[in-house]
């Protein structure tokens, strides 16, 4: 499977308590200094992968992408946006959604994101939703940063 | 002369703590900026650097040292905005300032009690407090009788401290290597080395003209001002210019001569820019081509009259590019402007080409209105990758008015 943006955090205190308590994010959270502030993190590796999305005007905490065979969600974590774009994924009508996120992680590499990422919102059959980030072909600054050839699409900018 | 107190400002960690005053989540966070490529790390954060990262060192280096470290893009305009501001607020406090750097600035500190109703270690403090607080930036600031003494103190008191120093500071000049001197670079430092001088104090109790004999009349200001002697006055406006250059990386190594031209040919884009923002014309164009960041080939070309048009410089660069040696690939390059004249000391001549044409005016305008190269030469064409990517365009920490890079 192809690597792209492997990990995000989030400022701990952007997340609702209920929130945390809901999903335990406790677990999650990390710290890179002692006068640093809490984060909470999602990585793609993560036994149960989630993401803070802010969808239906509000914050959730959804599923990141689809890794079950007997679910009819795309069985992916990201999409290409050109993909997207040539309508291949209209059969599952997907949503725009924000992806929320401060710092984003790509092949060892922390970097800050101002804004967010776009993704995108699919239902199952059972109207679970999953989101799926949007990748697109990286710039150069991005890829000598990271070493990859594909960046997610952030909002209002692009590193 | 003429004050009798001088004080230097430096940001701590400017560029880190620009990024850190629109965005509350990287305080505390170990943190580094990277340059145009997004290769290497041109500052850094205290944190960071406890990780043994240094400024010059590649991401993957950095990112084996210290792996929750988060990276950021430079983003220049944005630090001049804050190097302005802290200008503009150091003027209301201070009746001289000069604009040394993008995060240095000397002032005159002798009305700083006055200002803040408060002796003066309490008023440098005072002032450090109002620099935190109306711009977000944490500074350290020397105050002494010189410029050279209020540098030492600054950078001693690092990170956000202060220091009045007196002119009788023996033990504090006795505790500062002479590397730490501005000016003293390395080989000057090893000359002082060899005849036993190693400390500040050591420098300023030394013989005055074996000094001035070692390190020229630069060196011997340095001993007057270290003795608490202002020599260097503060210079509220930049002196004209002597020369303009830009160049830097090809973005690689390169033998293409298509690319080595289409560089060559963006460069002086690039210095026709700068020669109408500084509203000069160059009376000389030289060419300086590296390999592996080694001068490898120096021209230099008198203009027929002073100019900044892109057919002149252009005519005068491309014969001095094609005599360089082309076995050697191409790392860096520089195009320098010399013998600068003002545009409004110009004499007309009736036998040459006009300074800058029509077309060059036209160029100016519509780059001006749609943005930058949006009209450009066809023959920077090979460089696709750069023109198309908002991300990759050589940038650099170009700020007028200020005394140094």
């Amino acid at each position: 499977m192809l690597l792209m943006c492997t990990g995000i955090t989030i400022a701990w205190h952007d997340v609702p308590a209920k929130l945390i308590q809901k999903f335990q994010l406790e677990e999650r959270i990390i710290q890179r200094s002692a006068t640093a502030e809490k984060e909470i993190l999602f990585l793609q590796r993560h036994r149960r992968p989630l993401l803070p999305v802010f969808y239906q005007g509000e914050l959730q905490i959804l599923p990141w992408g689809n890794r079950q065979r007997n679910c009819n969600a795309p069985l992916a974590w990201w999409c290409e946006v050109a993909t997207l774009a040539s309508g291949a994924w209209s059969i599952y009508h997907p949503e725009p959604a924000e992806i929320q996120a401060n710092f984003g992680l790509e092949r060892g590499v922390w970097f800050q994101i101002r804004e967010g990422i776009q993704g995108t919102i699919i239902h199952d059959q059972h109207e679970q939703p999953y989101v799926y980030m949007l990748l697109q072909p990286s710039s150069h600054y991005y890829q000598v940063m990271t070493g990859y050839n594909r960046e997610p699409i952030f909002l209002g900018e692009q590193i | 002369m003429g004050t009798s107190l001088l004080g230097h400002i430096d940001a701590d960690c400017f560029y880190v703590s620009c990024e850190r005053v629109r965005s509350y989540s990287l305080r505390g966070v170990p943190c580094g900026v990277l340059g145009n490529q997004g290769a290497c790390v041109i500052a850094k954060s205290y944190e960071l650097k406890a990780y043994g990262v240094k400024t010059g060192h590649p991401i993957w280096e950095a990112k084996k040292l210290c792996p929750h470290a988060v990276f950021v893009k430079r983003d220049f305009r944005w630090y001049e905005v804050i190097s302005r501001k802290l200008l503009d607020l150091l003027k209301t406090v201070s009746p001289l300032v000069e604009y040394y750097s993008i995060d240095e600035m000397f002032f005159d500190a002798s009305e700083l009690e006055r200002s803040f109703q408060l002796p003066l270690v309490e008023a440098t403090r005072a002032l450090q407090a109002l620099v935190q607080e109306q711009i977000g930036v944490p500074v350290s600031i020397g105050i002494a009788p010189s410029r050279t003494l209020a540098k030492l103190g600054s950078d001693a008191a690092k990170p956000f401290g202060v220091r009045v120093i007196e002119k009788q500071c023996e033990p504090f000049l006795r505790s500062q290597p002479v590397g730490e001197l501005c000016g003293v670079g390395g080989r000057s430092a090893r000359k002082l080395h060899d005849r036993n001088i190693h400390t500040c104090w050591d420098y300023r109790e030394a013989d005055r003209l074996m000094i001035r004999k070692l390190l020229t009349i630069k060196g011997e200001a340095l001993w007057w001002e270290l003795r608490g002697d202002a020599v260097t006055p503060i210079q509220t406006s930049r002196p004209p210019h002597k020369a303009i250059a830009r160049g830097g990386s090809c973005g690689g190594k390169t033998t293409d001569p298509d690319r080595i031209r289409a560089w060559v040919v963006r460069n002086i884009e690039r210095l026709i820019e700068a020669l109408d923002h500084h509203r000069v014309y160059a009376g000389h164009i030289s060419l300086q081509i590296d390999a592996n960041k080694t001068a490898l080939w120096l021209g230099r070309t008198p203009l027929a009259v002073p100019s900044a048009s892109f057919r002149t410089i252009y005519d005068a660069v491309m014969p001095m590019l094609a005599a360089a040696p082309t076995n050697h690939p191409v790392s860096h390059m520089h195009i320098i402007a010399e013998s600068l004249i003002w545009r409004n000391k110009i004499q007309k001549s009736l036998f040459f080409e006009e300074a800058q044409s029509p077309l060059d005016q036209l160029k100016h305008d519509i780059n001006q209105k749609l943005g930058r190269f949006a009209i450009r030469s066809a023959e920077t064409l090979p460089l696709h990758e750069i023109y198309h990517d908002a991300t990759h365009n050589y940038d650099i920490c170009d700020i007028s008015g200020k005394m140094c890079f």
